[in-house]
């Protein structure tokens, strides 16, 4: 079947077979390979990516479902320079082996262009969809806010060490 | 000074914005797939397998099967595991290559045009199986009945044991004036790093079988392979691209040989194509091993002011089908059953079992939290029958620089237990005075009533061996390049075959060889985890890697700045670090000095409990380590914050269901690693850098030791809360209510 949407800002068609998933169509066909595969069962939210500007799981949707939509993947999120989110995670080591993280910044971002203010409450509610191994979720948190803070064009906070210290 | 920066990791960029290529995401040009196919049998003979259906199939190139593997057997410290079960076998190792001993033994790899025609091959294979009795648990296993491995020439399942025999039980008990009796049961663990397994595979432009796949210890991948295809080392190269996750378990292989195999077979039929495997969850779930589930019935005896005189126990540790690790694991478990606690008197008895289910293997913590939850919840409950604070219990048995450890020796130079119980003891001694918070969010729909909801307290504490141990021969190598074109050299390459498995190993890399050189740290290279450029590193693994790796870069540094000195352009330091060696125990009485050096550990957590429902919050939680001087405490926070993480999915909500020999529930929505909501309220993480004496920059070690007193920690705390005390976990509500049901609590 033929689809066609916009990823990334390019308009892209594709020949698909009607099983095919909308992280395969843009992992294997289109090589975005920065969304990631962890468990084809929408549970752990690796695969978050944009649909008209809402984080979606792509392994739970068909592509032929997102015809005509606009899809941004984490490769499409940075605007010449970093996202605010990017760069939180960045720069508050809200990732170790980096593989949930492009899900993780999708849903945050998705989470805070409809909230700039959120509390550490709606923070955590945000990104109950995507799971971590490794950090322990404390820094990512942070990072959220950094990036929060960075969105409503204020400094963030200083870093915990820095107020501890 | 680059020690003790917080350099941010190098390779974060790459990670944010989705350009770090983990082995899935590997560009490949016009790349054929591969599907392994298992077993899906527990126990059972092949008796045939025809492939020619499946050959058929439109789009498969080639199958891989037992009679392509020149040596079929696999094993980290034993070969015990046909690497492909199958009737054609060789017959070249002295394991039968024909049985299968759990569900996810491999009996094949379909390479195939399309992942699609790869499956489609997999299911036109017409197998052939005899069952034979499964052997799912321990005590199964000990009858005797079925034998896993009867090709030993051993009339039982266990395979491996260990022995303590300190003292003379006699006195003490009868120096004790109250002994505490109970049977433990530990479950379970899976590792759940978010990328599953895969791997990428061909033969490079210098003739090397080459694998891409995310590991943690390169040349011992490097060596598993070659040893089955029966080739020279150095004709396999074993690259590691991003990593996400390890925890131990991409310590055995997985992808590894089947697909340096495929690579190699897909060539000889004059193909030259990149072959790429993916795994699903499910695959890498039932394809791996786990943490150990164990059984230890134990008996300990104290006298009134609390000092801890005997120490008897039984340790039965499921290895499931293979080896693995076991045997290692077992040892550290063995010898961690009294802690970090000074005991007379001690007989202990520790197996490792065969059972035809998943086998158990390395886990951060390699046996010691199994043992940790042991010997923290005796202590525990020694302070609750002695009317004794937790805390001053513990004081009067910990071991000190030279006392003799239950192996009677003592434990290596640098103990800092107690600098770190009483961090513990500070940070906590509010606690109680302060009124705990007694909402605890809803797990039903409906508020918890005011009087279901109590509230307790609980500690443990445990230290874990850094690096491998038992005599092991440890090395570590580095090799450091200076650059410059003045009389001064301004940059430098290091090139380290050691895994960044997401804790940032290449970054702290740099930082020491900054360090060490006198550079910024922007001004060091790196060329890492590739074995054609790199020598042995030893393994990501046992707390052991920035300890090794930073004896290495510093000597390697030395000898660079030595060759620079000396006129060599460019100027090349290598070095390959020994450390001293330790020793294996006694098989008789257990004596003997099993370690090279040691971290330690304290945990204290707060907890609401809704005794209605079951349903446990942890509201605070401090975890004190020392970890020694700490290269990166960005990095260190964030890994000993997930270490606290995982450790409480171990103890609340993880649990693998095992039935019949197989997993039942493969996936992450049955199996539940914990999410942003299940963290605690309030979390602090203390790390004391008190410096190891033997090490690096006074570094110790990170990685394993949050995992060990959480469980201990939390139970004491539910007991606090409620009189009772548990003796499994994890505790999910269910299994909460039938003890607190079982104590009258209803």
């Amino acid at each position: 079947m033929e689809v066609s949407l916009t990823v990334n800002g390019r308009n892209v068609s594709s020949d698909v077979e009607p099983r095919t998933l909308l992280v395969h169509l843009l992992r294997e066909d289109l090589d975005l390979t920065g969304t990631h595969v962890g468990c084809e069962s929408g549970y752990c939210g690796a695969c978050t990516v944009h649909l008209d500007g809402k984080p979606v799981k792509s392994c739970t949707m068909l592509a032929v479902q997102a015809e005509g939509a606009d899809i941004t993947t984490i490769e499409g999120l940075a605007n010449g320079e970093l996202h605010a989110v990017q760069e939180g995670f960045w720069e508050r080591h809200g990732l170790q082996c980096g593989y949930c993280t492009p899900g993780m910044i999708m849903s945050a971002a998705g989470m805070l262009a409809e909230n700039d203010s959120p509390s550490e409450g709606e923070i955590k509610h945000g990104i109950e969809g995507n799971l971590c191994r490794c950090t322990g979720y404390h820094n990512i948190v942070k990072a959220i806010e950094y990036a929060a803070a960075k969105m409503r064009g204020d400094e963030p906070a200083e870093p915990e060490w820095e107020v501890s210290s | 000074m680059s020690i003790g920066a917080r350099t941010k990791r190098f390779d974060g960029p790459s990670k944010v914005d989705g350009t770090a290529l983990y082995p899935g995401d590997i560009p490949l040009d016009n790349p054929l797939h591969a599907k392994v196919v298992f077993s899906n049998r527990p126990h059972a003979r092949m008796v045939s397998m025809d492939t020619s259906s499946a050959s058929a199939v439109p789009g498969v190139v080639t199958i891989v099967t037992a009679a392509d593997v020149p040596m079929n057997e696999y094993g980290l410290t034993m070969f015990d595991q046909p690497v492909l079960v199958g009737v054609d076998g060789t017959g070249r190792s002295a394991v039968p290559s024909d049985i299968s001993r759990w569900e996810a033994d491999q009996i094949a790899v379909v390479i195939a045009e399309s992942i699609e025609a790869a499956v489609a091959g997999a299911e036109a294979l017409v197998v052939a199986w005899e069952d034979l009795p499964i052997v799912p648990d321990i005590d199964a296993a000990l009858t005797g009945d079925t034998l896993v491995h009867g090709y030993n020439g051993k009339p039982t399942n266990v395979f491996y044991d260990y022995k303590i025999r300190r003292g003379n039980m006699a006195e003490g008990w009868a120096a004790a004036d109250v002994v505490v009796e109970a049977t433990y049961e530990m479950p379970h663990q899976e590792h759940a790093y978010l990328q599953p397994e895969a791997a990428v595979s061909y033969i490079d432009d210098e003739g090397r079988v080459t694998v891409k796949i995310a590991g943690q210890w390169i040349h011992e991948d490097r060596e598993q392979i070659a040893h089955a295809l029966d080739i020279p080392d150095d004709e396999v190269r074993v690259i590691y691209p991003a990593i996400g996750g390890a925890f131990g378990g991409r310590e055995d292989m997985t992808l590894q040989i089947v697909m340096a195999l495929a690579a190699r077979k897909v060539h000889a039929l004059g193909i030259d194509r990149p072959v790429r495997s993916v795994w699903n969850r499910e695959e890498s779930i039932l394809g791996h091993h786990k943490r150990h589930r164990a059984r230890v019935v134990t008996k300990w005896g104290a006298t009134f002011d609390g000092k801890i005189v005997a120490v008897d126990a039984d340790v039965y540790m499921d290895a499931g089908a293979y080896n693995y690790t076991s045997n290692k694991v077992l040892g550290n478990f063995h010898v961690a059953i009294a802690g970090p606690y000074a005991v007379p008197h001690v007989r202990i008895d520790s197996m490792a079992i065969y059972t035809t289910t998943v086998p158990g293997g390395a886990f951060r913590g390699f046996g010691a939290p199994q043992a940790g939850f042991v010997c923290e919840s005796q202590i525990n409950k020694i302070a609750d029958a002695l009317g004794l604070d937790p805390y001053e219990v513990r004081r009067r048995n910990l071991l000190g620089e030279g006392d003799p450890t239950i192996t009677a020796r003592p434990l290596p130079i640098g103990i800092t237990m107690e600098q770190v119980l009483e961090e513990c003891a500070t940070r906590t001694d509010t606690w109680r005075e302060s009124a705990a918070e007694r909402d605890v969010r809803p797990f039903a729909s409906l508020p918890p009533s005011d009087s279901a909801v109590r509230t307790g307290t609980g500690i443990g504490i445990g230290f874990k061996n850094v690096g491998f141990s038992f005599g092991f021969p440890e090395r570590c190598e580095a090799t450091i390049e200076l650059g410059g074109d003045s009389d001064e050299y301004d940059s430098a390459t290091v090139f380290h075959a050691g895994a960044d498995v997401g804790q940032g190993a290449h970054t702290v890399f740099a930082q020491m060889a900054a360090d060490a050189l006198g550079l910024p740290v922007e001004a060091v290279g790196r060329e890492m985890s590739d074995t054609a450029t790199s020598g042995d590193s030893g393994s990501a693994s046992a707390s052991r890697l920035t300890w090794m790796a930073g004896h290495a870069i510093g000597e390697a540094a030395a000898v660079a700045q030595k060759a620079w000195g000396d006129g060599d352009r460019p100027a090349r330091g290598h070095y390959r670090y020994e450390p001293p060696s330790s020793e294996m125990i006694d098989p008789d009485t257990g004596e003997g000095a099993p370690f090279i050096t040691c971290g330690y550990v304290a945990e204290a957590v707060q907890l609401a409990i809704d005794v209605e429902t079951g349903h446990i919050e942890i509201l605070r939680m401090v975890c004190v380590t020392d970890a020694g001087r700490v290269v990166n405490p960005l990095l260190a926070e964030g890994q000993i914050e997930g270490a606290v993480i995982q450790a409480l999915g171990y103890t609340l909500t993880e649990r693998l269901v095992v039935h019949d020999g197989r997993i039942t529930n493969p996936r992450l929505s049955g199996y539940l690693i914990p999410g942003v909501a299940d963290i605690p309220r309030d979390l602090e993480v203390v790390n004391l850098e008190l410096p190891d004496p033997q090490g690096p920059w006074g570094i110790r070690g990170i990685a394993e030791m949050p995992m060990i007193p959480c469980a201990p920690a939390v139970i004491a705390a539910v007991h606090d809360a409620t009189g009772v005390w548990i003796d499994e976990f994890p505790l999910t509500p269910d299994l909460v209510r039938k003890h607190l049901r079982a104590a009258g609590i209803t």
